[in-house]
């Protein structure tokens, strides 16, 4: 389950009006989502939850889901 | 042994025949020896070494990586494994120029530099599997990969004849399961393999090396041209380097298919790009996804907090890595420089310039993408000047004087001397580019595969082709082949 603050933070970060984020959503799947606004979406996450990614977490991640379920075990 | 001599001819359907008649168990055997003698029969034994010695040390590693207790010593074997592969590249590709910039760095601070200068070794396919062996290493760290245990499998994954000399540069995610696979007789796919074949060579031997009469006589003596020709030749050349290069990639995918292997795709229509960033995920695109994954994304990642400064100097280190791959000289490192540029220089006006055209309302319109195809080609092309001219002084000549014309206008060149092919055979090729993905090909493959002879008319006629038009009096050798 992708909870609504990361889709929305997601979705702004993007500058996207909707996209339904599901576990297995991955970032082609989404339009605009590449190697160069990835990197927002991150910033954008650590910032609104306060949180640091190591290197290594974010690159091995697949999905939304993943993402999800990393932010969560950081909080 | 180069794709377009006879000897491969010979070698490809003896080493299907072989493969074909001994047992499943064995077929990698054939494939790797195959390779091997592959390798051997471009005349340079140390090659073969090279080659064993990535194998054997990548092999090592990524077993000892998977092996290894805590994060930090899986870490350490990481960076020894990729140190081991950069030192024998370096070593290989590098050493005459590092030796012959540090002995003129050491004259300018009037050191005494009495070194003997250093041989260039032949390092044909080192940059290539040596990217492999990183990113396998890289992989099993990341834990999308598990290390290979069976070495014949590892070292034919390096060593694959179709992509040994000039890539793909396959992921081992992408290669290994497939060299596994059980070998199931394919007629389609035999048929296509062989076509695909001919077609790259028909590329290589018709269009590309043809250009290259033409180039090469401009560049190769550039102070005795100016204006139109300069100009001419450098398009030419970004003709010429593609047909080459994608040509030599269809030989090795249409080989590779013989086999039921299905190699990466490594061109897209290129110069259709409407940016110099939609030109890398046309151009060399496996070697634009390795830079991607394993520079610049990490780079990118470390430099976050100074956003679009961060992904700026990200891109512009990225590429200047991509230049110095590609060989040891200041010219690839200023034309990878100058990617690295075009792309930094779009993170910061592309917002900006979106908005612009969706206030113009002109974001959808035709003209709006010709012309920005138009801009990127002739950004590329410039950038060109920089990779194929003999040194720098060439390149600054020629790129001040391109539309300098006080040794007289010399359109004349191009339709005198019997150059008027050079004209016919740009326009083919850019009809041939601009209709690579419209429907109309769709079409045409359609009809190709219904009908009977329609397929061998084609057949024919491109056979006929590369012997009527092929350019043989020449040492044609791959460009990519030195890189």
């Amino acid at each position: 389950m992708i909870s609504e603050r990361l889709k929305r933070i997601i979705l702004e970060a993007l500058q996207l009006e909707d996209f339904d984020m599901q576990d297995d959503t991955t970032a082609n799947m989404v339009p605009g989502w590449d190697s160069l606004s990835h990197i927002k979406v991150i910033v954008a996450i650590e910032e609104s939850y306060g949180i640091r990614f190591k290197t290594l977490e974010v690159i091995r991640l697949k999905n939304v889901g993943q993402l999800q379920r990393l932010i969560d075990a950081k909080k | 042994m180069p794709f377009n001599s006879l000897k491969y001819l010979l070698f490809l359907p003896v080493v299907y025949l072989v493969f074909y008649f001994v047992g499943e168990r064995a077929r990698w055997g054939v494939l790797l020896a195959a390779s091997l003698l592959f390798y051997a029969a471009l005349n340079v034994p140390y090659l073969l070494v090279v080659l064993i010695l990535v194998a054997i040390t990548t092999y090592g590693f990524g077993i000892w990586m998977n092996q290894a207790g805590t994060p930090k010593r899986k870490r350490i074997l990481l960076w020894g494994g990729i140190g081991a592969n950069l030192l024998i590249l370096v070593v290989m590709k590098y050493l005459p120029f590092l030796s012959e910039n540090l002995k003129a760095l050491s004259e300018m601070l009037s050191m005494d530099a009495r070194t003997q200068p250093v041989k260039a070794f032949v390092a044909i396919g080192i940059s290539y599997y040596v990217f492999q062996a990183i990113s396998y290493l890289v992989d099993i760290h990341l834990e999308i990969e598990k290390p290979e245990r069976h070495f014949g499998y590892f070292a034919l994954y390096l060593a694959f004849f179709p992509k040994l000399l000039q890539g793909p540069i396959e992921r081992a995610s992408d290669l290994i399961p497939q060299l596994k696979t059980r070998y199931k007789f394919n007629y389609d796919n035999i048929r296509f393999g062989m076509l695909l074949f001919t077609w790259g060579l028909f590329k290589k031997v018709v269009i590309a090396d043809r250009l290259g009469l033409y180039v090469d006589a401009v560049y190769n003596d550039v102070h005795a041209f100016s204006g139109l020709p300069l100009l001419l030749a450098t398009y030419a050349y970004a003709f010429q380097i593609y047909m080459d290069f994608s040509g030599y990639t269809d030989m090795a995918l249409g080989s590779a298919r013989i086999f039921n292997i299905n190699l990466t795709q490594n061109f897209d229509s290129p110069y259709v790009a409407t940016s110099v960033i939609d030109f890398w995920r046309r151009w060399h695109i496996t070697f634009s996804r390795w830079i991607l994954d394993y520079i610049f994304k990490p780079l990118q990642m470390q430099w976050r907090n100074w956003e679009k400064g961060g992904t700026a100097a990200a891109l512009i280190v990225t590429f200047l890595v991509s230049g110095i791959w590609h060989g040891a000289s200041w010219g690839f490192v200023i034309w990878g420089g100058l990617h690295g540029l075009y792309m930094a220089c779009s993170i910061y006006y592309k917002p900006s310039q979106k908005k612009l055209h969706k206030t113009l309302g002109i974001e959808k319109n035709k003209f709006l993408k010709v012309w920005q195809v138009f801009i990127t080609f002739n950004l590329v092309s410039f950038a060109w000047v920089f990779f194929r001219a003999t040194n720098l002084d060439d390149a600054v000549y020629l790129v001040t004087n391109i539309l300098n014309s006080t040794k007289g206008f010399s359109s004349g060149f191009i339709l005198s001397q019997g150059r008027y092919e050079l004209v016919a055979l740009i326009a083919a090729t850019l009809v041939y580019i601009l209709t690579s993905n419209s429907m109309k090909t769709r079409t045409a493959i359609d009809m190709y595969n219904r009908f009977f002879v329609i397929r061998h008319l084609a057949y024919c006629s491109l056979v006929i082709f590369i012997l009527l038009f092929g350019v043989y009096t020449i040492d044609s050798k791959f460009l990519y082949f030195k890189f």
